[in-house]
């Protein structure tokens, strides 16, 4: 596991930091729009580990809104 | 004046005549109630009214109007609002898409909400509305443009007593600036606020007029005598030479042209041996018309 | 005019409070950034994971900045896509559906502002994500595997803007005339599935908009034919025409069925 230690992270942090940052989105349009197709817990924590399809799969279809 | 002029209206689905040959007018500046049971097509006259839905036959006319959109305003049973807006950005939109004046619609959007009571939720958004608030947001985005009709479709039956009584004010203020057509099922709120009704029953108008009209036509008079005993109360019913009839201590005598007149009534009780609580004469609640009217069949 | 602003101001507040504006640009960085990434990296992870074969990896194809550009937009072209037709497939049919165009069907509203309106701002998405994406791409391709001409950088995004003109004049003009299921399906089978059979049996012919994306590419490494990209560029145009015509029909014709 040598070769991941030596990774340049500084790469693929702008990844994570996009990922982050989409499963946020899900987390502050749960609270404010209140309505969710499903239970919110469950959004939040798919939202927070399936990365990018995750968050995606929310705003398709866990989101109820007019 | 007449506000508008509705002939033979007719909306038909497949084989099924939804609404069959309707024809009212309504005066400016008048109350109407569009009384009938569900599905006896209230909402799909209201829809042709509005010009959602294009009429199978008939006319309707708006004299001195192109285009009768731009005329009317329309509160549906169920308003349903982009939760996503604020009640003045609805209300803005709403009042830009009718045409006002633009200069006009940002005093005018605050101006009634404020008159609708909406004054300190105005830049909350729809999505955090109560029932009640919604309902006054309906009603505010239906009266912005100044519409010289306003339709609204059983507008106060989701509400609760008090929601009801604040919303019944509202319209009874409004009416008198413009013209109101409104459906309703529920009879005590026609009763309150109306100048004409018009019972709908199958599609059909089976009856219109002024509620006085209609109810000089329906109505069956009768005395409501109520004595201290049931004893009593058969007695006097059995006794008298009138159509009457005991229920406990009451008894209900039929009036027929006009006879017995409440003279001779008391003159009779003042004779008899009885002792009297109370006489009244008693009319038939539009309740009681409408069952008439809608027949046995008129579940409401 | 004064409808058109209306409208317009109605649905990009739609689109921004619903985050639109703001997830799926990010959605596209990622797909964009994923690939330049995964590539650079494969070698190291391969080593990682398991034991290669001796040889491995000069067996590996050399990358070229084309090839990721061309990885990248074949993210945008299936995941890309479907969020965005998710994302507006119900711009007509799901207001109809809950009753939410009733209050705006009962004035003299003008139809051709309403689905300009709309489909201008689900096009303004869709291309802040196209740029955002192929901005992502091209940052790594250019840090990872080497530089790419600027003009013709652009000129591949701009042919890929004119896609995705066609593809949400598509979405909102079916939102206008099925119920959003029907028009979702019909969407994906009229802009994925058409896709594919093009990318297959498509060397027949040269002109279609789904060759779009690809000529797009071909501008980056300069094997485009212009005048078929020009042919294409134009029937690409009319469709859009033709397709927003229809839906302003529709939308029209489909108003009656809004819930009262």
């Amino acid at each position: 596991m040598e070769e991941l230690a030596n990774i340049n992270w500084a790469l693929i942090a702008p990844l994570i930091i996009l990922q982050f940052i989409l499963a946020l989105v899900v987390i502050v349009d749960i609270s404010c729009n209140g309505a969710t197709n499903g239970p919110k817990w469950l959004w939040i924590i798919v939202a927070l580990f399936v990365s990018t399809i995750g968050p995606i799969l929310y705003f398709i279809f866990g989101r109820k809104s007019q | 004046m007449t506000c508008i002029q509705v002939a033979q209206l007719t909306k038909q689905f497949g084989e099924q005549k939804v609404v069959d040959h309707v024809s009212f007018t309504l005066e400016e500046h008048t109350a109407t109630a569009l009384i009938g049971p569900n599905g006896a097509g209230k909402t799909t006259t209201l829809s042709m009214l509005t010009g959602l839905l294009q009429p199978t036959n008939g006319q309707i006319i708006m004299p001195g109007v192109k285009d009768i959109r731009g005329a009317i305003g329309f509160l549906p049973q169920y308003p349903q609002y982009f939760s996503w807006l604020t009640a003045f950005e609805y209300l803005e939109m709403t009042a830009n898409l009718s045409g006002m004046e633009k200069r006009k619609v940002k005093k005018e959007a605050q101006k009634i909400l404020e008159f609708v009571g909406l004054g300190a939720a105005m830049n909350k958004k729809v999505a955090a509305f109560s029932g009640g608030m919604k309902q006054r947001l309906g009603i505010a985005q239906a009266i912005i443009h100044q519409p010289k009709l306003l339709l609204l479709d059983e507008p106060v039956s989701a509400l609760d007593p008090v929601g009801r009584r604040e919303i019944m004010n509202l319209l009874k203020e409004i009416q008198q600036q413009t013209t109101i057509l409104y459906s309703t099922h529920i009879l005590n709120d026609a009763e309150e606020m109306t100048d004409q009704v018009l019972f709908l029953r199958n599609g059909q108008l089976v009856e219109q007029g002024s509620l006085h009209q209609v109810r000089t036509k329906f109505d069956e008079p009768r005395y409501k005598i109520q004595f201290v005993s049931s004893d009593e109360a058969r007695q006097f019913a059995s006794q008298s030479e009138l159509v009457a009839k005991a229920e406990q201590n009451i008894v209900y005598a039929d009036i027929r042209e006009e006879k017995p007149s409440m003279q001779q009534l008391l003159h009779r009780l003042a004779s008899s041996p009885y002792h009297v609580v109370k006489v009244e004469r008693e009319t038939a609640s539009l309740e009681e018309i409408f069952m008439k009217v809608a027949g046995s069949d008129g579940t409401i | 005019m004064g409808q058109f602003n209306t409208f317009l101001l109605k649905e990009w507040r739609e689109s921004w409070r619903s985050f639109k504006f703001i997830w799926i640009p990010i959605v596209f960085i990622l797909l964009g950034i994923t690939d330049p990434i995964l590539n650079y990296f494969m070698e190291d992870i391969l080593n990682a994971v398991g034991n290669m074969p001796e040889g491995f990896a000069t067996m590996m194809p050399e990358l070229h900045a084309i090839d990721l550009l061309a990885a990248s937009t074949g993210q945008f072209q299936s995941i890309g896509l479907i969020v965005l037709i998710a994302s507006y497939t119900g711009t007509f049919s799901k207001e109809r559906q809950n009753g939410t165009a009733t209050l705006l069907y009962v004035r003299p509203i003008s139809f051709t502002a309403m689905f300009l309106s709309k489909w201008i701002v689900a096009s303004s998405v869709a291309i802040v994500s196209a740029i955002a994406g192929y901005a992502g791409s091209m940052y790594y391709t250019v840090l990872l595997y080497g530089k790419v001409d600027p003009a013709r950088f652009m000129a591949m995004l701009g042919t890929y803007c004119i896609w995705l003109l066609f593809v949400m004049a598509v979405t909102v003009a079916m939102s206008a005339a099925f119920k959003t299921p029907i028009a979702t399906t019909i969407t994906i089978v009229l802009i994925l599935i058409g896709s594919v059979v093009d990318s297959i049996i498509g060397g027949f012919w040269t002109v279609t908009p789904y060759k779009l994306s690809t000529y797009g590419l071909r501008f980056v490494d300069e094997s485009v034919t212009m005048s078929i990209f020009w042919s294409t560029f134009i029937l690409t145009l009319s469709l859009i025409f033709v397709f927003v015509i229809v839906g302003i029909y529709f939308s029209k014709k489909r108003a009656s069925t809004v819930k009262v």
